[in-house]
């Protein structure tokens, strides 16, 4: 049996986007919004961990936390 | 099935010692640059030459080939997996949804080493590399990294 919402959403996920999407992403103005999230990620991510071993390990622990909720993803 | 013991910082240090031609790109070269966003595999390109050499590197932390080195650089890519999944890239040129060939030899010759720690380091393309790779697959979370990415680029000009 299949799940429409999960279906629709798996839909949304694996759609294959258009070269004018692609041209958007490149093109259009980033918001002051976009750039102070990306700020403010980058400050925290790379203080918290300042390895890249510890970025990765970070990583790995929050896929599985996410997983632990959602037993329909890869492990 | 018990899953593996994958020990990350091992598999980075023997393909860092094999002398493998291999970028780190994907969402976890993202992570390497500061961003904190969520992945499931590891997604590499290599040297068409160097398939060997890498799978050696990877067997060490028990991940198999999908496919022989012959057949993998006819496919242009495959696949090293047990509980872990690390798709490797190893056409020459890939092109971009817009037309645009990128070729593992120009992002090679402009790759940046970056330190893991305790003596490991990982190749990854430039930022503007990073980004041409985004636009192959022409999945919708790419969209996302390639802005990411550009803000990313705007706070660390010429990185």
């Amino acid at each position: 049996m299949t799940d429409p919402a999960a279906d629709a959403i798996a839909a949304l996920v694996h759609r294959r986007v258009s070269v004018e999407e692609v041209r958007a992403a490149l093109e259009d103005d980033l918001t002051s919004g976009e750039r102070e999230h990306v700020e403010v990620l980058v400050r925290w991510f790379t203080r918290r961990y300042p390895t890249g071993a510890e970025r990765l390990a970070y990583v790995r622990r929050a896929y599985r936390r996410w997983t632990a909720q959602r037993p329909d993803l890869p492990r | 099935m018990e899953p593996s013991e994958f020990d990350e910082l091992a598999f980075f240090r023997a393909i860092d010692a094999s002398g493998a031609r291999a970028l780190l790109i994907g969402r976890r070269a993202l992570v390497l640059l500061g961003l904190p966003v969520l992945t499931a595999d590891y997604d590499f390109w290599i040297a068409i030459d160097d398939i060997a050499l890498f799978n050696v590197a990877a067997a060490g932390q028990g991940l198999l080939p999908t496919h022989e080195p012959e057949a993998a650089r006819q496919r242009g890519r495959y696949v090293l997996e047990n509980d872990e999944h690390v798709d490797v890239l190893v056409a020459r040129s890939i092109p971009t949804l817009g037309g645009q060939q990128v070729e593992f030899e120009a992002l090679w010759s402009r790759r940046k080493p970056l330190a893991l720690g305790d003596g490991v380091s990982i190749n990854l393309p430039s930022l503007d590399d990073l980004i041409l790779t985004k636009q192959v697959a022409g999945r919708p979370g790419d969209l996302d990294d390639i802005r990411l990415l550009r803000a990313l680029r705007e706070r660390e000009p010429g990185a």
